[in-house]
């Protein structure tokens, strides 16, 4: 009975390696939470984003001087589209808006709503993934 | 097993464990039915379908900035979405996509009265009624809280917060980002979409045995013992995986606000001008916290309590980490049946009720 209860070699040196392995752990989660690595991660991040920097605006340099289009440059088409994106919503809030306080008047539903169906025009409307300001579809 | 049985189990055990990591990405995520209701830059408002809803508030997921939403639902058979389905809620989930450096003004302003605000306006129209269910996770539910406090006048019933950082004072991405020498100008201005892949290291190297070895090393003994879960360490891993650059401008103003300047806490917090009070946020409020919790820990989440103006507050200290908590094994037996009591006795119409005409999708 007693050898039952004895674990085997395979289990003892297993045993001893978790636990070595919990204490390195720990000693890791110390040695990341001191002041100095803090200040490290600090130093290191700044010296890498210093660098990637460099890097990058070098090779747009030389992308531009070749006339293409650089990362910036793409980068810049994009933001106004954002933008056009960001006016294109609040038109269509200001439109849904509109729209709302026209349904709210009494016998102007049916005239003033775009969206078929209920007097508040919520009804029947059109999911919006098939409208305008929707991309894509269900997934 | 004996050591002649393991060592002959090894290379078959090695090609095992290899094709478990290499086809991680091959598994299924967030693969729950759902359509588009509405869309904005790289923000995707999602309505899962179901045809169980009966339950007329319904409920908006909101994650964090960094990594994706999928967490909500999974892998079919282990997911919150499908949980919260079956129990017929109406879930939509706010994703906020792929932010590239076109996105860079994008900051936490626009991600709280433009993006969540939008969100939340849409699905009312979509779901037809007055009023919903906010139920974020992690910074998600930072942005929850941050829009409860700077619009007073809401449509929010409920607010459900999961391991959500709030008091940032003693943490470790306190000490790491918050010190003065961490210059997040020049990292927002070196980088106009901060790499994924960066904050990643930064969260594993919180824990960087566990992250960087024990799961690997117990994944191996997990194949060598025949016992290894692919089906659940795949879409795990592939989720882990995967990580979303964060708008320069929403990371200079997460980390300057909540990490060196501390702000909700001290009411310190202004959004386009409007100062945040916690004190506005008067929604039957439920708080889960992890006590595992090394990115967002308890004692960083329950100062909290004392600063929001609801009367109705509940809180679920829970053991686990920041993402088993809700997405572990043991999620659905031991937090996800607390979570829907509590929604479920909350997401019933009051006198305002539905709005005629709701879509069912």
């Amino acid at each position: 009975m007693a050898e039952d209860r004895l674990p085997s070699p395979t289990d003892q040196v297993k045993r001893l390696y978790e636990d070595s392995e919990q204490r390195t752990a720990r000693a890791f989660e110390a040695l990341v939470g001191r002041d100095s690595f803090g200040e490290l991660l600090a130093q290191t991040t700044e010296n890498v984003i210093a660098m990637v920097k460099i890097g990058s605006d070098a090779f747009d340099l030389v992308l531009r001087n070749l006339r293409l289009a650089g990362r910036q440059d793409i980068t810049r088409l994009a933001r106004q589209l954002a933008r056009n994106e960001d006016k294109l919503e609040l038109v269509l809030q200001e439109i849904e808006r509109l729209q709302e306080r026209l349904d709210e008047l009494p016998g102007t539903a049916s005239r003033g709503s775009t969206r078929s169906g209920s007097p508040n025009g919520r009804g029947d409307e059109q999911p919006r993934s098939s409208r305008s300001r929707s991309r894509g579809g269900g997934s | 097993m004996s050591t002649v049985e393991r060592v002959a189990r090894a290379p078959r055990a090695a090609l095992e464990f290899a094709n478990i990591l290499l086809t991680q990405n091959d598994a299924e995520v967030g693969v729950s039915p759902k359509d588009v209701v509405w869309t904005h830059r790289k923000t995707t408002l999602y309505r899962y379908r179901s045809d169980r809803r009966r339950h007329a508030i319904p409920v908006l997921l909101v994650f964090a900035l960094i990594n994706r939403p999928d967490i909500f639902d999974l892998r079919p058979g282990n997911s919150f979405v499908e949980y919260l389905l079956n129990e017929g809620f109406d879930v939509f989930l706010i994703d906020w996509g792929y932010p590239e450096e076109e996105d860079a003004d994008m900051g936490i302003e626009e991600y709280v009265c433009d993006e969540l605000h939008w969100g939340i306006r849409e699905v009312l129209r979509a779901s037809g009624q007055d009023e919903l269910t906010l139920l974020g996770w992690c910074i998600g539910g930072t942005l929850c809280l941050l829009y409860g406090g700077s619009h007073p006048e809401n449509p929010v019933r409920n607010m459900a917060l999961l391991t959500t950082p709030v008091d940032t004072r003693g943490s470790l991405y306190g000490n790491w980002v918050g010190r003065d020498s961490f210059d997040v100008d020049q990292v927002a201005e070196g980088y106009k979409a901060i790499p994924g892949q960066a904050i990643d290291w930064a969260n594993k190297m919180m824990k960087p045995v566990t992250n960087y070895w024990t799961t690997y090393r117990r994944l191996w003994e997990g194949v060598m013992a025949g016992e290894a879960r692919r089906a659940a360490y795949q879409p795990m891993a592939r989720w882990v995986a995967d990580n979303p650059p964060f708008p320069a401008a929403a990371y200079r103003d997460w980390i300057t606000w909540m990490y060196k300047e501390n702000r909700l806490v001290q009411g310190r917090m202004r959004l386009r001008g409007n100062r945040v009070d916690l004190k506005r946020v008067r929604q039957s409020l439920l708080v889960v916290t992890a006590g595992a919790d090394h990115i967002a820990p308890p004692e960083g989440t329950r100062p909290l309590l004392g600063l929001v103006g609801s009367e109705d507050v509940t809180t679920f200290d829970r053991p686990g980490g920041h993402i088993g908590l809700m997405a572990g094994s043991k999620a659905r037996k031991e937090i996800w049946p607390d979570i829907v009591q509590w929604l479920e006795g909350r997401s019933q119409t009051t006198t305002r009720g539905k709005r005629n005409g709701s879509r069912d999708t």
